[in-house]
């Protein structure tokens, strides 16, 4: 899967870029997307405040997310249509990336 | 009534990092800011030492200021006000490591951009009022086109110094 260049500018995603947009597939405010990101990956990854505002700005002038509702002071954004197209390239970089370093280096996949 | 007190510090918009750092300090001499005022015109309250980390983010206000400010209170960071396009935030320290707001440098190195690109827009009006003032026949212009002109001189410099920030950060 070869992205066109609308999509290819996009790529490839900062690690806080990937994991923010990962957890914008559902709607979440930005909060709710900074203890997500916290949670799934144990505490490894964190999404600064400063971070998750900068990114979730960018995110939505280049149409990769929106705005669906707003609770209070709080807006709750959720990914594009051309989002999810950017994630899935991503995806698929990442998976190259790690089936190569598996050859090379001859480890196993976690878990067999 | 708390005991209080004020103190003027000068603040190099580049030497944010420092800024932070001497506020930490304060907080374990038991001097918490309350806030800080214009021109560097800091007031600090009196209370017991504290562990508190202190963060800056530059940004002009907007009238996305309220859902910025819901964010960080969100993440536990309390805003103590702002000074210029500076913002300041506070939040108490957990064992380990010291919390940031930034976590990666590419975004780290975006506030110096905005900060920098803010500079850059004023520089012009700079330059106008140095040309007018220094055309005009007025008593103290020489003095007032020489207050502008060191001015000029230390707002190029922090343009410089901010753009060293940046390119240490890329590296």
């Amino acid at each position: 899967m070869s992205p066109t260049g609308s999509i290819a500018k996009h790529l490839p995603l900062s690690e806080a870029t990937y994991y923010i947009m990962l957890m914008l597939v559902t709607p979440r405010h930005g909060y709710g997307v900074m203890q997500q990101v916290d949670q799934i990956t144990d505490g490894v990854v964190k999404v600064g405040a400063g971070t998750l505002y900068g990114a979730l700005s960018t995110l939505e002038k280049d149409e990769l997310v929106t705005m669906v509702r707003k609770e209070g002071r709080r807006k709750f954004y959720e990914l594009t249509e051309r989002g999810r197209e950017v994630l899935r390239c991503h995806l698929g970089r990442l998976e190259l990336m790690v089936d190569n370093g598996r050859q090379v280096m001859g480890t196993k996949p976690r878990g067999e | 009534m708390k005991e209080t007190k004020r103190l003027f510090r000068w603040f190099w918009a580049w030497n944010d990092e420092q800024e932070e750092a001497w506020l930490k300090e304060q907080a374990r001499d038991g001097w918490h800011l309350v806030t800080p005022g214009v021109f560097g015109r800091y007031t600090f309250e009196r209370g017991v030492p504290r562990n508190d980390v202190y963060r800056l983010d530059y940004k002009t206000t907007g009238k996305d200021m309220e859902e910025y400010l819901q964010l960080f209170s969100d993440a536990g960071w309390e805003h103590l006000g702002y000074m210029g396009g500076w913002q300041y935030f506070r939040t108490t320290a957990e064992e380990g490591e010291d919390p940031e707001i930034y976590t990666d440098n590419a975004s780290k190195v975006q506030k110096y951009q905005r900060l920098l690109l803010f500079l850059v827009i004023f520089l012009p009006i700079y330059i106008t009022s140095l040309n007018n003032v220094s055309g005009a026949e007025f008593a103290f212009a020489q003095v007032i086109s020489a207050l502008l002109a060191l001015a000029l001189l230390l707002y190029s410099y922090a343009i410089v110094r901010i753009m060293l920030r940046i390119r240490q950060l890329k590296r």
